[in-house]
């Protein structure tokens, strides 16, 4: 079965997602943009364009090119609506021969639900471009106040162009998916979307499994398009007053002026004053002319606090209205509030928004993807994806081995999806060690007697050799309903020890949390005793190095060498066992300088004192004990 | 020698049970056993496929990982040219400038920037170009009259369009 995608057919932006592992993924388009302009044109040479390349030639060829065409979708020509839409857009629109409205793309008249069909059908094949599949069917959303006719205008533009519609959604009830919440009993939702040419407020009511719109509001002619003009022509008269110069007219300095003040706005969001730097925008007689203007966020706010208020207003009223006009809740009833459309990412809209609750909205999902991605979910639900996710369990807490020093070596981190198995090679920490003891703990703390003991067992019959030369390959393997298997395996004799533990993941949430709280109280002294076990294995492994270095070169070694080197392994001996891990640090450091003149003296005898600086030890490729070699 | 007894055992058993219930138990487990490869199948392609993905993600990230950076310094280039046109006007200018200014740009042609050929004559792309106004001329309707801001491109994307005037008839020309 092909994919079901969800989407998002927007006023001004189109957006469309899929579900891709149990999570909604947004589909970039040709463009290789996340959302897509809802604009379609027929160019002057007769070819049909959509989206961003129909908005690159609008203002050339304005009256062939039609943008917000939802307003229009679905309507009687005489809806007041139309007629108020029909004052400013500024292609042709006429009444259908049925009474709808048609609107004139190039020498065509066509339906509102053609020119939707056009933008979708470009959806439907950037969505199979990046699936590499076919797309038949769809989830289509609109605003919760559509009536029955624009919704079916809205499915008809999905069928023109190719798509099954298999529901179409509200668009704040796609919001509320996307954050999960038509799970939750009995909450009442408050979607604030503050689009960029549209305010829509929606309240809406989870029961049993279903959603119900409750009440909507807003205002059809405010959004953040609205922003960016008051600080566009507030930029034009302030620059104005200062060089006396008027940049609305020429169309680079204005396009140039345009984008900068929509960089302010965004930069303002997370900034608390920006710089709109413009050099050379104009020039007079006195030579060119450059643009330079700081912009605070208090400033920004005060040029739009009017339309903030308003949507304050407007929510509020839709909360409170009795209906029809309103939900008839208090303020207090709502439970959740959520932010959709970029436009709610100015902190002063988020600040009024909660405000008017007292609580904070949701807003962790991108706003201008989450009602795109609320049509995904609704999606993967008809196509079964989302109610047929195969539940994996966590590791819950590490799970480790004791190595040398009793320090926890991980071998598979909290938080790992099982089934899942890991194996790493250690080697024996003494010489002529025939065996080892395997112990396997669970939790977060770093000394292994810290953690949780699971298990231990031993692995013998190693044959005597040098420390780190045996290889003892320990395998964890968890499967999918927690039962862990830890087996031991010496490479050079094949013998092979292993233990079963039933239930590792299934300790009770108390355990866990306390577990967890105990490593994270510990930390810091926990690290410091760590770091003091790394130390004094280092130092074992240097005092090893040290010896087995001045048995190897044996008479070779001159007498002062040697007396150097014995006086460092004394020092170092005295320290190792302390708690004082920098003592023990500088120690193995005087020692591992003394050691080189070991190398030294051996080469200057060898080769009669040439070439002094090449004379490594032959300890060089002594393998590092305790350090495990990954697999 | 342990396998005969358990043959013996094992038969009468068989006999016993219920050939029907036998064969709705083999017709679950099969069911079953459908459902479950079917799902370790989809999950292990899935997997294949994420991986796939996530590569081509990671690729793509390194490859426009500085889209944003070079956006921003694009502006900084064009401002860089109004600049040295402005000086042009009031005399010579010194050489060096200039190759600061191919300085700026040699950077970022390594990091895949390539400004797109525009000329006046050419035919409107919407692809590449954006048409900002339209002005009479005596190229044909509709063609690039002048470019007013170089477009680039960075690897295969255009990172912003060349914006242009389109030449359109003069009044009184037909």
């Amino acid at each position: 079965m092909s994919k079901i995608i969800g989407i998002d057919l927007g006023t001004t932006n189109s957006a469309v997602a899929v579900m891709e592992g149990g999570e909604p993924k947004i589909l970039e388009n040709a463009e290789g943009n996340r959302t897509t302009p809802s604009i379609a044109a027929a160019s002057k040479t007769g070819e049909r364009l959509v989206g961003l390349l129909a908005k690159r030639q609008s203002v050339t060829n304005p009256k062939n090119t039609i943008f917000s065409v939802k307003r229009l979708i679905g309507r009687k020509f005489s809806d007041p609506e139309v007629t108020r839409d029909k004052a400013w857009l500024p292609y042709d629109i006429q009444a259908s021969p049925t009474g709808g409205v048609e609107v004139k793309m190039g020498d065509k008249w066509y339906s509102p639900e053609e020119i939707s069909a056009a933008i979708l059908a470009k959806l439907k094949a950037d969505a199979e471009a990046r699936l590499g599949e076919k797309v038949e069917e769809a989830v289509i959303t609109v605003p919760a106040y559509f009536d029955d006719s624009e919704r079916q205008a809205t499915k008809n533009a999905g069928e023109i162009a190719g798509l099954k519609v298999r529901r179409i959604l509200n668009e704040p009830t796609a919001a509320a998916l996307a954050y999960g919440m038509n799970k939750q009993k009995n909450e009442k939702i408050v979607v604030y979307d503050f689009g960029g040419g549209t305010f829509d407020i929606s309240v809406l009511e989870v029961g049993d499994d279903t959603v119900e719109v409750k009440a909507t509001g807003g205002d059809t002619h405010l959004g953040g398009d609205d922003f960016d003009k008051k600080i566009q022509e507030y930029l034009v008269d302030e620059y104005r007053k200062q060089e006396g110069i008027d940049i609305s007219k020429d169309a680079l300095a204005l396009q140039r002026l345009k984008e900068a003040a929509e960089k302010a706005k965004h930069e303002l969001s997370t900034a608390m004053e920006t710089e709109i730097n413009l050099p050379y925008i104009s020039s007079d007689a006195n030579g060119p002319k450059h643009f330079v203007m700081k912009l605070s966020r208090a400033k920004l706010e005060s040029l739009v606090q009017d339309y903030i208020d308003r949507s304050v207003q407007l929510t509020k009223e839709t909360v409170t209205s009795p209906a029809p006009k309103g939900a008839g809740y208090q303020i207090s009833d709502i439970n959740e509030v959520i932010l959709v459309g970029g436009q709610t990412r100015m902190p002063a809209m988020v600040d009024a928004v909660r405000k008017l609750f007292g609580k904070d909205p949701h807003q962790g999902i991108n706003p201008d993807e989450v009602v795109a991605q609320g049509a995904a979910v609704q999606a993967g639900i008809l196509q079964g994806d989302v109610k047929d996710i195969l539940l994996l369990d966590v590791t819950p807490l590490s799970l480790s081995i004791e190595t040398y020093g009793g320090v926890a070596t991980p071998m598979i981190p909290k938080n790992t999806t099982v089934p899942t198995a890991k194996t790493q090679t250690f080697s024996t920490a003494a010489d002529n060690q025939t065996s080892v003891e395997v112990h396997i703990v669970q939790g977060e703390r770093p000394m292994a007697a810290d953690n949780k003991t699971l298990a231990r067992f031993i692995l013998d019959g190693i044959p005597p050799s040098p420390r780190g030369l045996p290889q003892i390959e320990v395998a964890f393997d968890i499967d999918a309903n927690g039962i862990l298997n830890v087996s031991a395996k010496d490479k050079g004799t094949g013998k092979m020890q292993s233990v079963k533990i039933q239930a590792s993941t299934n300790l009770s949430k108390e355990d866990i949390e306390k577990m967890k709280q105990e490593a994270a109280a510990h930390a810091a002294e926990d690290e410091k005793k760590k770091e003091l076990i790394e130390a004094r294995n280092q130092a074992e492994s240097s005092l090893y190095i040290a010896e087995k270095a001045m048995k190897d070169a044996g008479e070779k070694l001159p007498a002062d060498v040697k007396t150097g080197v014995d006086a460092k392994i004394e020092d170092l001996k005295k320290v190792k066992d302390g708690d004082d891990a920098t003592a023990i640090r500088a120690a193995m450091e005087s020692l591992s300088a003394e050691i080189q003149k070991i190398g030294q003296a051996v080469y200057n005898k060898e080769n009669g004192g040439q070439n002094p600086d090449d004379g490594a030890g032959p300890e060089q490729t002594e393998p590092e004990p305790h350090q495990p070699d990954q697999n | 020698m342990s396998d005969e007894p358990q043959n013996i055992m094992n038969e009468p058993e068989l006999e016993a049970a219920d050939p029907k219930l036998l064969s709705e138990q083999l017709a679950a487990a099969e069911r079953q056993r459908d459902e479950y490869l079917a799902g370790w199948q989809r999950a292990k392609a899935d997997f294949l496929n994420y991986k796939k993905e996530e590569m081509a993600r990671l690729q793509d990230a390194i490859k426009y990982g500085s889209e944003d950076l070079v956006k921003d310094l694009i502006s900084v280039l064009d401002n860089f040219d109004l600049a040295l046109r402005s000086l042009e006007r009031s005399g010579p200018v010194e050489k060096g400038i200039y190759l600061i200014r191919s300085q700026i740009e040699d950077i970022l042609k390594k990091r895949g920037l390539a400004r797109m050929e525009i000329k006046p004559g050419d035919p409107f792309d919407p692809a590449t170009m954006e048409a900002m106004t339209e002005t009479p001329s005596d190229l044909p309707p509709g063609t690039v009259a002048e470019e007013i801001e170089p477009g680039y491109r960075l690897h295969e994307k255009v990172l912003r369009a060349s914006r242009v005037i389109l030449s359109k008839q003069k009044e009184g020309s037909d």
